[in-house]
């Protein structure tokens, strides 16, 4: 299956995601005009990343520094469909922020409470 | 699974009917597959109903996390507010001080007496509003007009401060001096340096056309200009100069009423009559003081 880089802009992040190396990265801003239209090649990608690949070891590095309401949404949606194909893929997921950006970290910690069943790290830059 | 449940659940229902109406055991009820459905229907709308609670627990938190975030941007942005409030001021007060340095340096090499910059300035502002113009532009007026003579810096002493009349080629030199405070001030493009340019330039012009460096008339030489002349030549006859003694007030005043419509914009001169006593009050309040 065909890799998807996504170059940042003023709103959005720089996204890679590579199906070979089974690494998944955001990184940046995510405050699009339209979340859920800007990322649903994303998160088609992503159904069908899980859906062709089995036992795969799964590297999603997420780096984002400001993202609004809609991305937040988003997000959980991301990490269901990943807590999804969690039973049989190996996913680790790195929140990755930075050290003076509590929004960020409290994201993250929202993330860790609400999916339990996936590996995640909070990760200091 | 759920069937035999539901077995159970018939036979321990019967149980506790009295006896006429219990059922006998060998009596086979046939499978519902209504029930079943209903079961299946029901599974769903727990996951369903589980979906939509973790949903809005999750919007829940994601509105709440948004408004802290929104409050602490809030507060940020009104300090960085006050931050560049300061700092404009810090900027503006900045400028005024060094017009005003500027000013003063020149002030200093002509000899002029310690309080005139600041006389015109206020002269000015009180003709401006006078004249009607927009608050903010007087107070801009009054910042530039220190300047109107910076040119003088570049006039040599022997000339400046010569006690006596010009020769004319003196003069020519000393004429210069609008001009060369224009070409000093005129690369800004801050708003208040610009002033200041069309200030220094103009202050020597005259109504009638007669005036220098460029011989403009009428309101072709800036609202600016125009006042500042009248202010400027209002408190230069009221002080000593080193070629002249200070003019007494009847003298000064005639001469005004001579160059209504010449030297002055009459409508200037006749704001300057009608308000008379507020332009002497500045006199008075900034008299300068004799050591």
């Amino acid at each position: 299956m065909e890799n998807i880089i996504i170059d940042e802009t003023k709103y959005t992040p720089k996204i890679v995601l590579d199906a070979l190396k089974g690494e998944i990265s955001f990184v940046g801003k995510s405050y699009p005009e339209n979340t859920f239209e800007f990322y649903n090649p994303i998160m088609n990608w992503l159904e069908d990343y899980f859906s062709k690949t089995k036992n795969n070891n799964t590297i999603i590095n997420f780096e984002i520094i400001y993202f609004n309401s809609s991305s937040s949404k988003l997000f959980f949606d991301f990490f269901d469909t990943v807590e999804e194909a969690s039973e049989d893929h190996d996913v680790i997921i790195n929140w990755i922020y930075d050290e003076e950006n509590d929004s960020a970290l409290e994201a993250g910690e929202d993330f860790i409470e609400d999916f339990e069943n996936l590996n995640f790290n909070l990760v200091k830059k | 699974m759920f069937n035999e449940k539901n077995d159970r659940r018939k036979i321990e229902d019967d149980r506790r009917k009295p006896d006429s109406e219990r059922r006998h055991s060998d009596i086979v009820i046939p499978e519902n597959k209504l029930v079943a459905e209903i079961q299946i229907l029901r599974e769903e709308f727990i996951k369903t109903t589980e979906k939509l609670i973790r949903d809005v627990k999750r919007q829940d938190k994601i509105m709440v996390r948004s408004d802290k975030r929104q409050q602490k941007e809030y507060d940020q942005l009104q300090l960085q507010f006050k931050q560049v409030e300061f700092l404009n001021k810090e900027i503006e007060e900045t400028q005024r001080e060094i017009i005003f340095t500027m000013g003063a340096i020149g002030e200093a090499r002509s000899k002029e007496t310690g309080n005139h910059v600041r006389r015109v300035a206020e002269y000015s502002k009180l003709l401006a509003l006078f004249y009607g113009l927009a608050p903010s532009d007087a107070e801009l007026l009054k910042q530039a007009s220190p300047m109107h003579d910076i040119g003088k810096i570049a006039i040599p002493d022997s000339i400046l401060n010569k006690p006596g009349k010009l020769t004319s080629e003196e003069r020519v030199i000393m004429d210069t001096h609008a001009g060369l405070g224009y070409e000093m001030l005129r690369h800004s493009t801050r708003p208040l340096l610009k002033i200041a340019a069309t200030v220094a330039n103009e202050h020597h012009e005259k109504w009638d056309g007669s005036g220098y460096p460029n011989g403009l008339s009428g309101e072709n030489i800036h609202i600016y200009g125009r006042i500042t002349a009248l202010a400027d030549v209002f408190d230069a006859l009221g002080c000593d100069r080193v070629y002249k003694k200070a003019w007494d007030d009847k003298k000064i005043f005639n001469l005004f009423r001579e160059e209504r419509g010449k030297h002055f914009d009459p409508k200037l001169v006749d704001i300057f009559f009608d308000n008379l006593d507020d332009f002497l009050e500045i006199r008075e309040k900034l008299k300068d003081v004799v050591n």
